[in-house]
């Protein structure tokens, strides 16, 4: 898989080291840093190993937490480390570790105020040549956030334009997917674990997908399981990753809101998908167009945030021009009833007034022919491409 | 001397005829009790003797042996504290046998010889096989519900023995009572809007369907759920007897009239034990809350919270509608044939109601759904979620429609499910769907296309065309199913756990 590597013996033995010491516990980018402010990557690993690294208050300075302790965990998995084992294993997964500074190293980051010491990636990291644009958002969407990041994918990557997102579920799926799914520009991610770690396991299929057309990309070395601290990490890859950060949906104290702060230090722009003001999905993105972020009224609107376009398109998205309405009258009244945000079975009975068995009917043809979609009970319109 | 009179013991909610054999012989003075009997009839010594004293009768100071026949069944309680009585006094020649011929004696005695009732009066007194059983006065009511023979109450022991040596006549029978007029039950009119879940009550009430509801806090589950008695059909006499024998069998408290003719609710705390759950318990077989559900409803708040051993106990019951409890000593089968009801929350946060308002964690969830074993969640003929009701409707809606309305379509339908051979749809076999539940091509193509794209199962499938069945019914309506019927079924089985995230494509 890896290519055959031009990198000089001292290269590859900075980024073997490099990989052993991304792969200790509890190791991040601040942490890492600090090592390496002091030390090259392998000086580094050796002061760790023997347990040197106690005794350099000015790289201690740079650590936060319980420094002894962590120490002496460092030095313990040091020890039963191999640096050429680790080395081994990454080719073997055909894992391409680059380190900052050489030629693989993607241009985006080499200017971040905090840019990773070492990425992982497996996949065509060639595709970073391209626009990119990173759409994220939460978990937790609604229909509506789904319908618009999917259908933002496909765009954008029929135009040629790289999405990256960080393979989570909800809006990274959805926006993974619509790339995907669009015969144009394969989707690039970024992870919060390590490359054979997949998570959320439900995600596996799309992983698998981007891994083979598109790309991945990690700070963290093989192994490494999911931590709570490792995605706030991981959003600032995605922020300086991409030329624009579209926010399609987003809790009022989302973890998209991570990715919004890493763009606006890198000054990447911020366009965030304008929701319902009920929609608890919507809170956060809302709250962002409050504090100036650009509001994306159209999918179009993204490509004039690009630079691509100079003049905002007129198409609405394509949520108006859906599958073609159904000709049953009563299947129209339900979904006139039905709007654009999630409905209960009974605010459709009580909007529609219809009784329980021409409704329950009616919306049995609205799910056949593709109009509605089911969530628990909850219904949502479905807007096609 | 020997003395042998007859009484009765409880296994389960079942009596068994039991002969207490007295005998009075000279010897060191002493009092056993032999044919395994439990601890309190151990007691039975204290009790008797010191009933016996305070009545001014005495107590021989001989050796007394006192046998409880069938000796292979165990036997537990204070229930046989009057036999062992009147045995004394007949083997010691305070009484005449003669006197005693024809009767038979249930209750337990105080210190001052009062006469007190025991738990499973019902059905102690059909296994007493005597013309004559005298239970306490105020046991005479639950006594005659199956009663073949005489019944005769009395208060305490002194009243007895007068009676019995025919110095005073028997003790009237209690008064009949002034009929209490019952309560009302909690009435459906009470439920504004939400007309998905009054829709789940009634099918749930006319099929006998079990039903989950699921739902944020604050939605209402446990109104509705109180509200589904007041739908159902009151009890047939064999059903009453049935419910009254198992009520009795448990001590609990029997309406006025001594007959349970509601259909029972019972809706025991999440914290239950899986004993408290299926009856048994150590030498008493008390029967649990899935035998006191039987013939009315059992419903279990908060489902999630149950523990999982004590909800998939409930397999077997729902399956066979009765329950077996096997323990060292005996092995007991109780009735148990409930109409189930389960509420929970969407999600542990209580809010994963609506798309994107939920707080908690995909695994959070996951775990939470766990709770709930495959087969349990499939044995729920209808699964509905219940918003929180609309506040416009609650303040300013029109009442809905009131119970008795609906009862009368349930009375309706579970006559036609009787025309069927069953009691309620929910009892049809799989083989006799086709016969009794054909569909209309429109329909079928309805199911077809449930199944493939995976939202139903074969099992699935006959469920669904049960709760069709009764939809129809409840509109009075004959003839293959309509594609109405079958929507309203599928509307009514959503499958509440699938709420994460948008499925692709």
């Amino acid at each position: 898989m890896a290519e055959a590597d031009d990198r000089t013996p001292e290269q590859l033995d900075v980024a073997a080291h490099l990989a052993a010491l991304a792969g200790l516990p509890g190791m991040g980018p601040a942490r890492l840093g600090a090592l390496l402010s002091r030390w090259p990557a392998p000086e580094a690993w050796q002061q760790v190993r023997s347990g040197a690294l106690v005794r350099a208050p000015e790289v201690l300075a740079g650590i936060r937490g319980h420094q002894s302790e962590l120490c002496q965990d460092w030095q313990r998995a040091a020890r039963a480390t191999d640096v050429s084992d680790v080395w081994r294993q990454h080719v073997a997964a055909g894992v391409t570790v680059v380190t900052i500074g050489e030629a693989g190293f993607p241009s985006r980051l080499v200017d971040d105020p905090e840019p990773p010491a070492v990425l992982f990636h497996q996949g065509e990291a060639a595709l970073l040549d391209a626009p990119t644009v990173a759409i994220v958002g939460t978990r937790r969407c609604t229909r509506y956030g789904h319908d618009v990041a999917r259908e933002m994918g496909a765009t954008l990557a029929d135009a040629g334009v790289a999405v990256v997102s960080g393979l989570a579920l909800g809006i990274d799926a959805a926006a993974h997917q619509g790339a995907l799914d669009a015969a144009g520009t394969p989707p690039l991610a970024v992870i919060g674990t390590g490359l054979d770690v997949v998570y959320p396991r439900q995600n596996r299929g799309l992983w698998e997908q981007v891994v083979a057309s598109g790309a991945v990309f990690t700070e963290a070395p093989l192994g490494t399981p999911p931590e709570g601290w490792r995605f706030p990490a991981r959003n600032r890859i995605i922020a300086g990753l991409a030329d624009v950060v579209v926010v399609v949906e987003s809790h009022a104290a989302g973890g998209s809101l991570y990715t919004v702060e890493e763009a606006v230090i890198r000054d990447r722009p911020v366009l965030a998908v304008p929701g319902p003001i009920r929609s608890p999905a919507s809170a956060g993105t809302n709250r962002l167009l409050a504090d100036g972020a650009m509001a994306l009224c159209a999918i179009d609107d993204v490509f004039v945030a690009l630079g691509l376009v100079d003049h905002p398109g007129s198409s609405p998205g394509s949520g108006s021009a859906t599958v073609g309405d159904p000709t049953d009258p009563v299947q129209r009244a339900v979904l006139a009833a039905a709007g654009w945000e999630p409905v209960s079975l009974d605010q459709l009975a009580t909007a529609t007034g219809l009784g329980f068995d021409d409704l329950s009917l009616a919306i049995e043809r609205l799910v056949a022919s593709g109009h509605l979609d089911r969530r628990g009970a909850w219904w949502e319109r479905v807007s096609g491409r | 001397v020997l003395a042998s009179i007859p009484s009765a013991t409880l296994l389960g909610v079942e009596g068994r005829p039991v002969t207490v054999e007295v005998h009075v012989t000279g010897g060191l003075p002493g009092f056993t009790v032999v044919g395994l009997p439990d601890t309190s009839c151990r007691e039975a010594r204290d009790r008797v003797r010191a009933a016996l004293l305070s009545s001014d009768l005495d107590w021989p100071n001989n050796r007394i042996t006192v046998n409880l026949a069938p000796t292979t069944v165990r036997k537990v309680g204070a229930t046989f504290d009057l036999a062992v009585a009147i045995g004394l006094l007949v083997a010691s020649e305070q009484l005449e046998p003669e006197s005693i011929e024809k009767f038979a004696f249930i209750g337990e005695l105080g210190l001052a010889g009062a006469i007190r009732s025991v738990n499973g009066t019902v059905s102690l007194a059909d296994a007493a096989e005597s013309p004559i059983l005298v239970v306490p006065a105020e046991s005479v009511r639950e006594a005659s519900i199956v009663g073949r023979g005489e019944i005769r109450g009395v208060a305490d022991l002194t009243e007895l023995v007068d009676a019995l040596r025919g110095d005073e006549p028997w003790p009237d029978p209690p008064p009949t009572p002034a009929l209490v007029p019952e309560l009302p039950l909690p009435d459906l009119a009470d439920v504004r809007g939400q007309p998905g879940a009054r829709k789940a009550l009634e099918v749930a009430a006319a099929g006998g369907h079990h039903l989950l509801m699921v739902g944020p806090p604050g939605a209402g589950k446990t109104m509705l759920a109180t509200r589904l008695p007041s739908l159902l059909p009151r009890l047939s006499g064999r059903q009453a007897v049935e419910a009254t024998r198992i009520h009795s069998a448990a001590g609990v408290a029997l309406p006025a009239t001594g007959l349970v003719e509601r259909p029972p609710f019972r809706a025991p705390h999440h914290g239950a034990s899986l004993v408290a759950l299926t009856g048994g318990g150590s030498g008493i077989m008390r029967p649990g809350e899935v035998s006191l559900a039987s013939h009315g409803l059992l419903f279990l708040d908060e489902l999630g919270e149950f523990a999982p051993s004590v909800l998939d106990a409930l397999r077997e019951p729902l399956e066979d509608r009765v329950i077996r409890v096997s323990r060292a000593q005996a092995s007991v089968t109780f009735p148990a044939d409930f109409l189930l009801i389960g509420a929970m929350n969407p999600c542990p946060c209580g809010q994963g109601d609506a798309p994107g308002s939920c707080r908690c964690s995909e695994y959070a969830r996951a775990r939470y759904h766990r709770r709930l074993s495959g087969p349990l969640v499939d044995r729920f003929d209808i699964r509905v979620t219940v918003p929180r009701p609309d506040p416009g409707q609650l303040l300013r809606g029109e009442p809905g429609e009131c119970s008795a309305r609906v009862a009368e379509r349930v009375a309706a339908a579970r006559e036609r499910a009787r025309a069927r051979g069953v009691r309620a749809n929910a009892g049809l076999s799989a083989q006799t769907l086709d016969d009794h539940a054909p569909l209309t091509d429109e329909a079928g193509d309805l199911l077809d296309l449930a199944l493939r794209n995976g939202r139903l199962t074969a099992r699935g499938l006959g469920r669904i065309r049960r709760v069709a069945l009764t939809v129809a019914d409840l509109h009075g309506r004959d003839g293959p199913l309509r594609p109405g019927d079958v929507a309203t079924a599928l509307q009514l089985r959503s499958d509440l756990l699938d709420l994460a995230t948008p499925r692709h494509g």
